[in-house]
């Protein structure tokens, strides 16, 4: 936990900003799909106004500079003075992505990211001419209220001393027409308030209009006063009395204690960059709709008030809980005794079964009821980890902008199910193997403009990105409308690299998975985008590590589909305990299709050392577990054993021998990787109820590494 | 250079004639005599702002010059700068 309140507050800056530049990506996203409406163009200006404001609050003077010119040629647009172009567009969206490793820079106190200037420049071109270097200390009155800065304009430093010992209040005050009209004054307000303490006060001017639009009468501007003074609430509002009636006014208290954002009942739902390892739990309505809000500054015209206020005083109560702000290491604490909860319970449904006690007694009923509270409390915590994959999917946006630009290619990048939630590690963890994966697309999956005309295609391709839940897991897909897996190349290569004997008889999925062999790489020259060495071998790994698995679809001409399939959560899952060898091992529910007992007659002896079994007319090659994991021989006969039928990546079957299955249970995960690395077949280990350890497998990978061994050959040992 | 005066209170009695006035002069600089403004509201603090954004948008200066005490005054409280009532670009 952050000690430094001043820290804190600061942090809950930079998660704001993540905020706003989500909703700038939004925005940037629907004007590019033509929709150039003047609200659409406000979230845009909003967004890095907001930006700017802040970060001037903070003293980020490089941020401040740039959101600062890039908000100048915005307020063109918006103004009506500019159009919008692609080419516009374009920079748009790099600038926006600019602004953002501008904000990670500063959050991070990182370098200036490179290539600023030249897109200012080309941005200010656009308006044809430059915004001129941002006046810091007069922008710093712009700041929307966000409830950040105690201390305008101060470097961070004089934040930090500036802690305050008296409350500071923040008061959000838009008058309304009927305020002048009825013969009040801010001025005299904004005074009386000024005698009370300390205040610091800006006026929000920035979203006046001009002489031409601007009707004299109505009101347009409002003011956010941070006042220092051990007051109370009522001797502020107490100096409102008489207007009340006739403006809009937020009064909050600013301590340290309590982050600003979560006073606007701002909420936080990116799975990335937030600074503090904070996480945001919705407790309440979604917030889509207030978060954007909270930056809206005042608009011209009596009937659009402050947002931050109108929000406030329409749905101030609720909105104010709907969510909190939780450090993540609290949330990992519960998930963790959650965890110790299910075994515990687990070890208490052991010791209830060894008493023996008749199954309809009192404990029985109560136990069964006790785990099904464990269960849905277990559900309820890993909602709380569960994140949309939103920001991700606009982070491959960005990668798609760069990688597109790179190779001279028009990409257009389609999402959808972007509110699928899944686990927040699962989420971090996807980002580099979909980027990854986003570029090959891009580099490789993609042809060029030329090719695609000539193939009677768009010039521009598109890329697509999707998740969804299928049977209690994630399914993630990034297809492409490129030329499809050029197989015969990619058997040409992976026999000249001696990956495949060159008489290797393969199926087209056969080939298709080549590409997940390490070092394979069908670019005949390495690209600056793709091809650096880092294949789809270290994607498929970084896949497995989640629990998840990788499938290729490709048809020629038509395109490349690549599903990744993950697991909903990292924290627990359905097993199915079988004993093999007087071990306990978990196999995973979801990788089996079906269990079944051998009888004589289903299998068949392959080659010198393997057999097959039939199984509904199919031929499905047999693993022995205890052979694979060196735990025994193959047996001599396996008529009678039991097995289970598991489906690999490819659609393929493999059918797993072990000696007895024991229960079906969800069991707690607890990772080996730390203590043991990566062990060939072995996913994770868990502790069962009677406080024995049990392995949990990975059929996917003990298949791959598997040596298929069913028979007793001479010296034949397990490995 | 045209130089207006303006009156003494610039509040809600007198800030659609003031509009009208300087909705006349744009198109050139303009200096604005703040020297007897006595009461600066804040539908004249507006009226202001808007027309130094609409100069400065046709890049002519806007200045206030001389100013009340009263005037600066009304500023401070407001949190507006003098700046921000002013287009300083050349004609």
């Amino acid at each position: 936990m952050a000690t430094d309140p001043m820290a804190e507050i600061r942090a809950s800056f930079f998660v704001e900003c993540e905020e706003l530049l989500e909703s700038l990506q939004d925005a940037l996203g629907e004007m590019d799909e033509g929709q150039h409406d003047n609200e659409t163009i406000n979230v845009v200006f909003r967004a890095v106004h907001s930006i700017k404001g802040g970060a001037g609050a903070f003293g980020l003077d490089a941020l401040v500079a740039f959101a600062h010119r890039y908000e100048t040629v915005l307020d063109e647009l918006r103004s009506g003075r500019m159009e919008v172009s692609p080419e516009a567009m374009k920079l748009f969206f790099h600038a926006a992505d600019l602004l953002q490793d501008h904000v990670r820079a500063a959050r991070d106190a990182g370098p200036t990211p490179d290539g600023a200037e030249d897109c200012l420049i080309a941005l200010e071109a656009l308006i044809g001419g430059g915004a001129g270097p941002a006046p810091v200390e007069e922008e710093v009155s712009d700041f929307q209220p966000m409830g950040l800065s105690l201390d305008f304009g101060a470097p961070e430093d004089d934040l930090v001393e500036a802690a305050p010992e008296p409350p500071v209040w923040q008061i959000c005050f838009t008058p309304s027409p009927a305020l002048y009209a009825s013969g009040n004054e801010p001025l005299h307000l904004l005074r009386a308030l000024q005698a009370l303490g300390t205040a610091e006060v800006r006026c929000m001017l920035d979203d006046l209009g001009d002489l031409d639009t601007l009707t004299p009468e109505d009101s347009a501007l409002s003011w956010t006063i941070l006042l220092t003074g051990d007051l109370s609430e009522a001797e502020i509002r107490e100096v409102f009395d008489f207007v009340e009636d006739v403006s809009t006014l937020d009064i909050t208290q600013v301590t340290a204690d309590r982050a600003p954002a979560e006073e606007f009942g701002m909420d936080v739902d990116q799975g990335f960059g937030v600074p503090s390892g904070a996480v945001d739990v919705p407790t309440a309505a979604p917030p889509k709709d207030i978060a954007p809000a909270v930056a809206v500054p005042a608009l011209p015209g009596p009937q659009s008030p402050p947002a931050a206020s109108a929000a406030k005083d329409t749905a101030a109560p609720t909105e104010a809980s709907a969510t909190v702000r939780v450090d993540l290491d609290r949330i990992d604490r519960l998930v963790n005794l959650v965890g110790e909860l299910v075994i515990n319970q687990a070890m208490l449904a052991q010791s209830v079964a060894e008493a023996g006690l008749p199954p309809n007694s009192a404990v029985m009923t109560g136990l069964e009821a006790f785990m099904m509270l464990t269960r849905d409390i277990q559900d309820s915590v890993m909602m709380i980890r569960a994140q949309p994959v939103k920001p991700l999917f606009q982070r491959m946006a960005r990668i798609v902008r760069e990688a597109s630009a790179a190779v001279g290619k028009e990409v257009r990048l389609r999402t959808e199910g972007e509110a699928t939630e899944v686990d927040k590690t699962v989420i971090e963890r996807l980002a580099d193997p979909l980027t990854h994966m986003i570029r090959n697309a891009v580099d490789h999956g993609l042809e060029t403009p030329d090719k695609r005309v000539a193939a009677g295609k768009s010039s521009e391709g598109v890329i697509t990105l999707s998740a969804q839940h299928r049977s209690g897991r994630v399914v993630i897909e990034v297809s492409d409308d490129g030329a499809g897996i050029n197989r015969p190349k990619v058997r040409e290569i992976a026999i000249a690299k001696g990956l495949i004997p060159a008489d290797a008889l393969l199926s087209d999925s056969d080939i298709d998975n080549l590409l997940f062999l390490p070092g394979f790489s069908t670019a005949t020259q390495v690209s600056a985008l793709s091809g650096r060495g880092v294949g789809m071998d270290v994607v498929r790994s970084a896949i497995q590590s989640l629990g998840g698995r990788i499938t290729i679809h490709s048809e020629p001409g038509k395109g490349t589909r690549f599903s990744i399939s993950l697991p909903l959560t990292l924290a627990v899952l359905d097993g199915m305990v079988v004993n093999v060898a007087g071990e306990t091992l978990v196999v995973p529910l979801s990788s089996i299709l079906e269990t079944a007992t051998l009888a004589e007659g289903d299998i068949r002896a392959l080659g010198p050392e393997t057999n097959v079994i039939h199984v509904r007319g199919t031929f499905v090659p047999l693993y022995d577990l205890g052979a694979e994991l060196g735990y025994r021989h193959p047996k001599s006969s396996y008529d009678g054993g039991i097995v289970l039928l598991t489906a690999l990546e490819n659609g393929a079957r493999s059918a797993l021998v072990v000696d007895a299955i024991m229960e079906q249970r969800q069991v707690v995960i607890k990772g080996l990787q730390r203590s043991y690395g990566h062990i060939p077949g072995v996913a994770a280990a868990t502790i069962l109820g009677d406080g024995q350890i049990a392995l949990i497998l990975d059929p996917a990978d003990l298949v791959q590494n598997a040596s298929g061994r069913t028979r007793a050959a001479e010296l034949a040992l397990a490995g | 250079m045209t130089v207006l005066a303006l009156a003494p209170r610039l509040d809600l009695s007198h800030v659609a004639e003031l509009a009208e006035i300087l909705r006349g002069q744009t198109g050139g600089d303009l200096v604005l005599d703040a020297g007897a403004v006595s009461h600066l509201g804040g539908l004249g603090l507006q009226l202001l702002a808007a027309a130094a954004k609409t100069w400065r948008a046709q890049g002519h200066s806007l200045t206030i010059h001389p100013r009340s005490a009263a005037f600066d005054e009304a500023l401070d409280t407001f949190g507006v700068g003098l700046a921000d009532l002013q287009s300083e670009e050349a004609a």
